[in-house]
């Protein structure tokens, strides 16, 4: 028989090894994981900002030549063409922003289309082909050409002194039912010609036929016959503004007015002129004549590098403005000048390879006609060669999106630069001369016209083309950190300005302004938070009897979790406006409480002893409450005097500087300072006579000093603030304009009341817990040898804890620098930079929640949005480990103890 | 004695001599001192009691319904409204404008008579179509009379406001039948439940069916862009897509034609009926039934009536949908939001926050990693909460919820499905920083369990798993709740990651509801903190606002709080019991 008795399981069960197993695999997985889900948080933040570190990305050069002798030449029906050798430089070219075609025009007034891929010519027409039907007596070539290349817009002047506006535009138009039929089989991403269009399949299969078309206008007479020898013309929704510089050495202003005849629809076009001369100085060869945004100013420049600015505000009666040497140097010589985009930065570029951007800023006190001067504002040059030794500069080329400006010199190198931030994005290099430089109209590509019949390597003269992308040009350290110069601005400043309704806004990316308001936050509620937290924490921790402390410590523990929107709302909503109506009594209460709540004391003093120490339980407290409302009560009362004695009766109007003398704020500065020096001073020479002197005197004569000390020590702190006060304004120097200023509603006071209160509980529960924790037979050692409790808790409690204390304080700081909604809705989001506590300002988190639901994915703007929380995270995380470490150190040496 | 712990003064060793050889001098009980760092508590204490009682007294006041004062005025309309304020002022000149000089004189006069000193009272006056105003300043030294009329209604209508007047008569189809007060209440309250339930069978069509036909059309466009991608747009079975959707879509528009007769068939029947209300200008309005959602002669009810209506508004507050960009009505939907949310958020957070803690606590070898580690995640708890945000956004919505898109719902492009914010990846970034909130009170509770139990477990021959399942867990019960409490409370308080990754202002259709799949985790959701930023910051008329956003602030507190006192009441408890059960 087999034993009946089941044998006993000596070993593990096996479900139990399983569990074991599947338990330490699960737990081991979902932990690390876990912790690395939560440090995906900084890696993928630095992954979003990395690339704005990078320079540009450019693709592979494509060489393109254009044949000399075109077999494929074909005209479109209204133009004529002309079979005709290229004679003359190539003035501007540029392509379409599919990067099918380029147009490039020559001196000579030939104007030529070109497919870019392969360089065929699709059009060649002299621009004003020889017997025009409509043509007076302006025949042959023009004697100068103006192109405006991001508008499209031409202005051809004469011999004769008349001129011809044109516009040269591509247009697409996307082909269906008949029209695409004969391109069935196009394949995506090939191209073929039709006459003077080509035709591309996209590669989401839609048929695209690209036109690059040219029209050029009546000639406008002038009224004048001398030859114009330089034109520019600028062309704005209002209509087109002409400048013209005639051989005559006149500039002459036109600004051609289009009227629509509503019945006919007939147009109508006018000439407003005005002209003026302008006696050159000697060795002023002009060399190019630029017209700025608006039409406010028009600048013509010499080939020795000097510029006369006219006023042209209004064209009628243009005046010479200021002339001003570009480029000092004896030996410099001016090659190149373009606007940047939105017409306000000259470029100009020179012989020894410098390139400079200049635009005119209004100091005060200008002596020009128009109160502006024209100031270098940015420097930019190649890296690899100190100003003045690089080749000169041959070409530029403008973004027509950003402020992206393409350099070509003459050795055959490009540099892209972004004119704000001075970027350098790179070189890129072709053999041979350049004669036109262009950027793709979405940035997204690069060409460089070959100059004409010297183009190297590839035929005759050539094209060739990079894909581009600029990234993130806009930034640089400099660019968030530093001050820069940007246009219209009297010089290098802190701005952030992300975006306007603007195309050609100038992105102002400076972080500064934002982590000054940030501090500033920080700044006001730790000021406010701080002491009472502490304070506080103290009094409950030594002075108060368990039965109370329990459910205070407890309420203030759950308005740590209280949500900030919460507080941000009564900041933005009942706070703030009620402030406002009460600034005096709300700065006359910082000095009323302390001192209701001292009188409490010194009156408290003279109770008999034996009911003093009775009444220390609970009832104390309940008494130090009552003394509040007495102190709130006080400064309200004080308030309306405190208006007119200190701030000249309206303490808004005297905050803006309206009225009033400077006594006022360095009173508020100095009481409490003045309060400081006397509570010190007090008790190093005061309280030991004092002591000395009482020796023998009972509890009721002590008292009574006490209170007479503090009468007259509130009386000196009062008395010192004013002499203080009165002898910093009697000196001339005045507080408004630094930490006090111009009111607005919701600013750095109320935001550090609100974010204070916000951060009182935090500090106050890590406080308490610090204090608290500090080992109880250090207390009662220091009692029992006949400290009073107060002096145990500053000489024995206080420094103990002191490192917890510390901590509480780091973690408060941290919470202050990340809050958001607070800040959000009591501030005013103006990115301003000041101390003045009557002034909004905005912080990293309020303009990261304003912001970035806005800002474009992967964008600049996004990327610095991101960049700012990553310095948040940073910033919280440094001052959070601090805390801790300290906190660390501090439980150790508690234990120790 | 009492000297020694001081910084010695060597001037003053004839003085400590002395002074020691009292017991305790007066000037060393720091009484003033004492009395300012009591200051201090005090100033906190009364701050967050007094912030508190704000928002309690101004929330739990906003549906009281308070009596209708009418204020005949000299030389200007009379006024009719809730007085919602007073406060003495000194009158200026700006106080006797807009009136002919007699009258102004006049009121000079009086308020010169007064010492220049008047009284005056803040009226909501509502009736913002005729007036353009809500609330209008009413000073004593103009008011001639001041009555309670007993037939003044409060009107509270579903578009543009409250509406405050006379009532004069009923009408129904444009003849009045009923001239008399209280006739006209009579019918009024007869034929109001009709209304009411043709009103929500209104609704209840907009909602449901129409809402359907429209899901029905989008999903035939669906169809075909997908055929589209799938097939290319000229071939057959695109083609075949394409015929099918449009049959289909001439059945939906027919359908939909069907249900807006319906809807202006029930629209018609309620226009019949109409109150005729005189407002306190004399101008007569005719108030459709249809318009209103609740009216009540607010001077003749009794408290029991008053405390009616306060309950009817609270149910509706609590239960229903807002009106009137959000100033009116209820929060439910923001309600729901905050809880679908919270929830989800805790499903993630309490499972992983656990395991985490577990892996440091028992799993990991201690060392100099593992309390970097720890240090670190104690820090997330002090990261800024925009930056999970910004995380969220960038990586939730920007980087998961696109791929997603791309791969499942391409025919939904570029209109975004996962790829904007929801309330699963606001769910996820709120698990994210709530984390360090349930680790490290799971932590400090797995620590805290005596080394001895588990020991003893290992010496019963109980496995790790065992011991921890049995032993460990349950001692660390308290630990793991109180965080996991502590998470709800400030994942539902949290507001400025929600701007970044789905909380938005108005989200009628909830993330979780009767139509298939019934859970929608890539809706966007409202939230009630949210919602107070919204309403209280970004009205367009945020004076009208206020009492709406003191509700919600109200009661957004109140969850905070009772969330937190939940815990701290789980946590003492739990301890008792343990600490009995351990000896």
């Amino acid at each position: 028989m087999v034993n009946a008795r089941p044998r006993r399981v000596r070993t593990t069960r096996r479900s139990v090894k399983i569990a074991e197993r599947i338990a330490q695999t699960l737990i081991s997985i979902g932990g690390i994981g876990t912790i690395v889900a939560v440090s995906l948080i900084m890696v993928f933040l630095v992954w979003v900002v990395a690339p704005l570190v990078g320079g540009a990305t450019t693709g592979p050069e494509a060489r393109v030549s254009f044949p000399e002798q075109p077999g494929s030449l074909r005209a479109a029906e209204s133009l004529e063409s002309r079979e005709r050798p290229l004679a003359g430089e190539c003035v501007d070219a540029q392509v379409d922003e599919y990067r099918l075609l380029a147009w490039s025009v020559y001196t000579d007034g030939t104007f030529v289309v070109r497919r870019l891929d392969r360089g065929d010519e699709l059009v060649r027409r002299a621009l004003v082909p020889d017997g025009d039907p409509s043509g007076t007596s302006a025949i042959g070539a023009p004697s100068a050409i103006g192109v405006d290349v991001e508008r499209g817009a031409l202005g051809l002047g004469f011999a004769d002194g008349s001129v011809r506006l044109g516009t040269v535009d591509f247009t697409a138009e996307l082909l269906s039912g008949e029209g695409a039929a004969r391109f069935e089989a196009l394949a995506p991403g090939a191209r073929e010609t039709d006459g003077a269009r080509v035709v591309e399949r996209s590669e989401d299969g839609v048929l695209r036929a690209q036109t690059c078309r040219v029209a050029i206008g009546e000639p406008l007479d002038t009224g004048t016959t001398s030859a114009v020898v330089l034109i520019d013309q600028l062309e704005t929704d209002a209509g087109r503004t002409l400048a013209t510089w005639h051989a005559d050495d006149s500039l002459a202003l036109y600004r051609v007015v289009e009227r629509e005849n509503l019945m006919t629809g007939e147009i109508t076009r006018k000439l407003e002129s005005g002209r003026v001369s302008f006696a050159r100085p000697d060795g002023f060869t002009p060399c190019r004549l630029l017209v700025s945004s608006g039409g406010s100013s028009t600048y013509l420049l010499s080939r020795d590098g000097r510029a006369a600015r006219f006023d042209t505000r209004d064209p009628s009666a243009p005046a010479l403005a200021e002339l001003v040497d570009l480029l000092p140097e004896t030996d410099a010589e001016l090659t190149t000048a373009r606007f940047l985009l939105g017409r306000t930065t000259l470029l100009v570029g020179d012989r020894r390879g410098g390139l400079g951007a200049y635009f005119v800023v209004k100091p005060d006190g200008a002596t020009t006609r128009d109160g502006a001067h024209l100031v270098l504002a940015h420097e930019l040059g190649r890296e690899d060669e100190a100003r003045g030794g690089s080749p000169a500069v041959v070409a530029l080329a403008t973004s027509q999106r950003t402020r992206l400006v393409a350099v070509a010199y003459a050795d055959g190198a490009i540099h892209v630069f972004n004119v704000t931030s001075g970027k350098d994005l790179g070189e890129l290099r072709v053999d041979g001369d350049i004669a036109a430089l262009a950027l793709a109209p979405k940035d997204d590509a690069l060409i460089a016209f070959g100059a004409h019949g010297a183009h190297g390597a590839h035929g005759a003269h050539g094209a060739s083309v990079w894909s581009f992308d600029p990234q993130h040009s806009e930034v640089t350290f400099a660019a968030l950190f530093r001050p820069v110069w940007y246009e219209g601005y009297g010089g290098p400043e802190h701005v952030w300005q992300s975006s306007s309704g603007t195309d050609d806004f100038e992105p102002k990316l400076g972080l500064v302004p934002l982590v000054f308001g940030t501090l500033k936050a920080t700044f006001y509620s730790l000021l406010f938070g701080v002491p009472i937290a502490i304070l506080a924490a103290l009094f409950s921790s030594e002075f108060l009897a368990p039965k109370v402390r329990v459910p205070i410590k407890s309420t203030v523990e759950i308005m740590a979790g209280l949500p900030s929107v919460v507080l941000g709302f009564l900041a933005a909503v009942i706070f703030a406006p009620f402030v406002q109506d009460v600034v005096p009594a709300v700065l006359a209460s910082f000095a009323t409480l302390p001192l209701a709540l001292l009188a409490g004391a010194y009156a408290w003093q003279l109770l008999p002893q034996r009911l003093a120490v009775r009444l220390s339980d609970w009832r104390r407290f309940a008494c130090i409450v009552a003394m509040l409302p007495v102190g709130v009560a006080l400064a309200a009362w004080l308030g309306p005097h405190v208006e007119s004695w200190l701030f000249a009766g309206d303490v808004k109007l005297w905050l803006s500087g309206e009225r009033g003398s400077p006594f006022g704020g360095w009173m508020l500065l100095f009481t409490p300072l003045a309060a400081l020096a006397v509570a010190i001073s007090g008790s190093q020479f005061v309280t030991p006579w004092l002591r000395a002197r009482s020796f023998g005197w009972g509890r009721a004569a002590c008292a009574r000093a006490d209170l007479g000390r503090f009468a007259f020590n509130v009386l000196a702190t009062f008395a010192l603030a004013a002499a203080l006060s009165g002898a910093c304004a009697a000196l001339g120097f005045d507080a408004r304009g630094s930490f006090v200023d111009t009111f607005v509603q919701r600013n750095a006071l109320v935001v550090g009341f609100v974010m204070g209160f916000a951060i009182i509980p935090i500090i106050y529960t890590i406080a308490e817990d610090a204090l608290t924790s500090v080992p109880s037979h250090l207390r009662l050692a220091s009692l029992a040898a006949g400290a009073t409790p107060w002096q145990t808790a500053v000489h024995v409690i206080l420094p103990t804890a002191a490192s917890g204390l510390f901590s509480a304080v780091m973690v408060g700081l941290g919470r202050a620098v990340g809050e958001t909604m607070i800040v959000l809705m009591a501030t005013g989001n103006t990115p301003v930079m000041d101390w003045n506590m009557f002034s909004g300002f905005r912080t990293l988190s309020a303009n990261i929640a304003t912001e970035l639901p806005e800002a474009v994915k992967n964008s600049t703007h996004y990327r610095t949005l991101f960049l700012a929380a990553l310095l948040l995270f940073a910033l919280t995380f440094a001052v959070n480990t601090a805390a801790e470490i300290v906190r660390q150190r501090f439980r150790r040496r508690a234990y120790q103890l | 004695m009492s000297e020694v712990l001081e910084a010695p003064v060597p001037q003053s060793r004839r003085v400590r001599r002395r002074a020691s050889q009292r017991a305790t001098s007066l000037f060393s009980n720091g009484e003033p001192m004492v009395w300012l760092t009591g200051g201090a508590l005090a100033l906190c204490v009364v701050m967050i009691v007094g912030m508190l009682c704000l928002v309690a007294v101004q929330g739990s006041g906003t549906f009281w319904p308070r009596a209708l004062e009418r204020f005949e005025r000299l030389g200007a309309s009379a006024v009719l409204g809730e007085v919602v304020q007073r406060e003495t002022y000194e009158p200026n000149a700006a106080a006797f404008a807009g009136r002919d000089e007699a009258t102004a004189l006049e009121l000079r006069a009086r308020a010169e008579r007064a010492g220049n000193v008047a009284e005056r009272w803040l009226v909501r006056t509502e009736n913002f179509e005729l007036t353009g105003t809500h609330y209008t300043w009413v000073s004593d030294f103009e008011v001639t009379a001041r009555s309670q009329p007993e037939w003044a209604l409060s009107i509270e209508r579903r578009e543009g406001g409250p509406f405050y007047g006379e009532l004069v008569g009923f009408d129904v189809g444009g003849e009045r039948v009923a001239t008399e007060p209280g006739a006209a209440w009579a019918l009024f309250e007869e034929h109001l439940p009709a209304v009411v339930e043709r009103v929500e069978a209104r609704r209840a069509i907009e909602r449901d069916e129409i809402g359907r036909v429209n899901r029905a059309l989008e999903e035939q466009r669906l169809a075909v862009r997908r055929a589209e991608l799938e097939h290319g747009p000229d071939a057959a079975p695109t083609r075949a897509a394409r015929e099918l959707a449009a049959a289909r879509e001439q059945a939906l528009q027919s359908e939909f034609q069907r249900l807006r007769g319906e809807i202006e068939a029930l629209v018609r029947q309620n226009e019949r009926f109409g109150l005729m209300i005189e407002s306190a200008d004399g101008t007569e309005t005719r108030i459709p039934l249809g318009q209103v959602v609740r009216a009540f002669p607010v001077n003749q009810l009794g408290l029991s009536g008053r405390i009616g209506v306060y309950g009817a508004r609270t149910a509706e507050f609590l239960t229903d949908e807002p009106r009137e960009s959000n100033t009116e009505g209820g929060v439910l939907p923001a309600i729901f939001g905050t809880v679908t949310m919270t929830l989800v958020m805790s499903l993630l957070v309490v499972p992983f926050g656990v395991l985490a803690a577990l892996y440091l606590r028992e799993y990991a070898k201690p060392g100099p990693l593992v309390s970097f580690v720890r240090i670190a995640v104690n820090n997330l708890a002090g990261v800024p909460s925009i930056v999970f945000g910004v995380f969220g956004l960038g990586f939730f919505c920007y980087f998961v919820g696109a791929s997603i898109d791309q791969l499942f719902y391409s025919e939904n492009l570029p209109s975004p499905t996962f790829g904007t914010g929801g309330v699963l990846w606001a769910s996820l970034t709120l698990a994210l920083l709530t984390l360090p909130v349930v680790i490290v009170p799971t932590e400090e509770a797995l620590a805290a369990v005596p080394s001895s139990m588990r020991e003893g477990s290992y010496a019963c021959g109980a496995t790790k798993w065992q011991t921890i399942r049995r032993i460990v867990l349950p001692r660390a019960l308290p630990g793991i709740l109180t965080g996991m409490i502590l998470a709800i409370a400030r994942g539902a308080g949290e507001v400025a990651p929600l701007m970044l990754v789905g909380a938005v202002k108005l989200a009628p259709e909830l993330p979780i509801d009767g139509e298939a799949p019934f859970v929608h985790p890539s809706r966007s959701f409202m939230h009630l903190g949210f919602h107070i930023y919204d309403l209280g910051f970004q009205s367009p008329n945020s004076e009208a606002a206020k009492p709406m956003v003191y509700t919600t602030t109200l009661l957004l507190i109140g969850i905070v709080v009772l969330l937190n006192v939940v815990a701290i009441a789980v946590r003492a408890k739990l301890r008792r019991r343990f600490q009995g059960a351990q000896v």
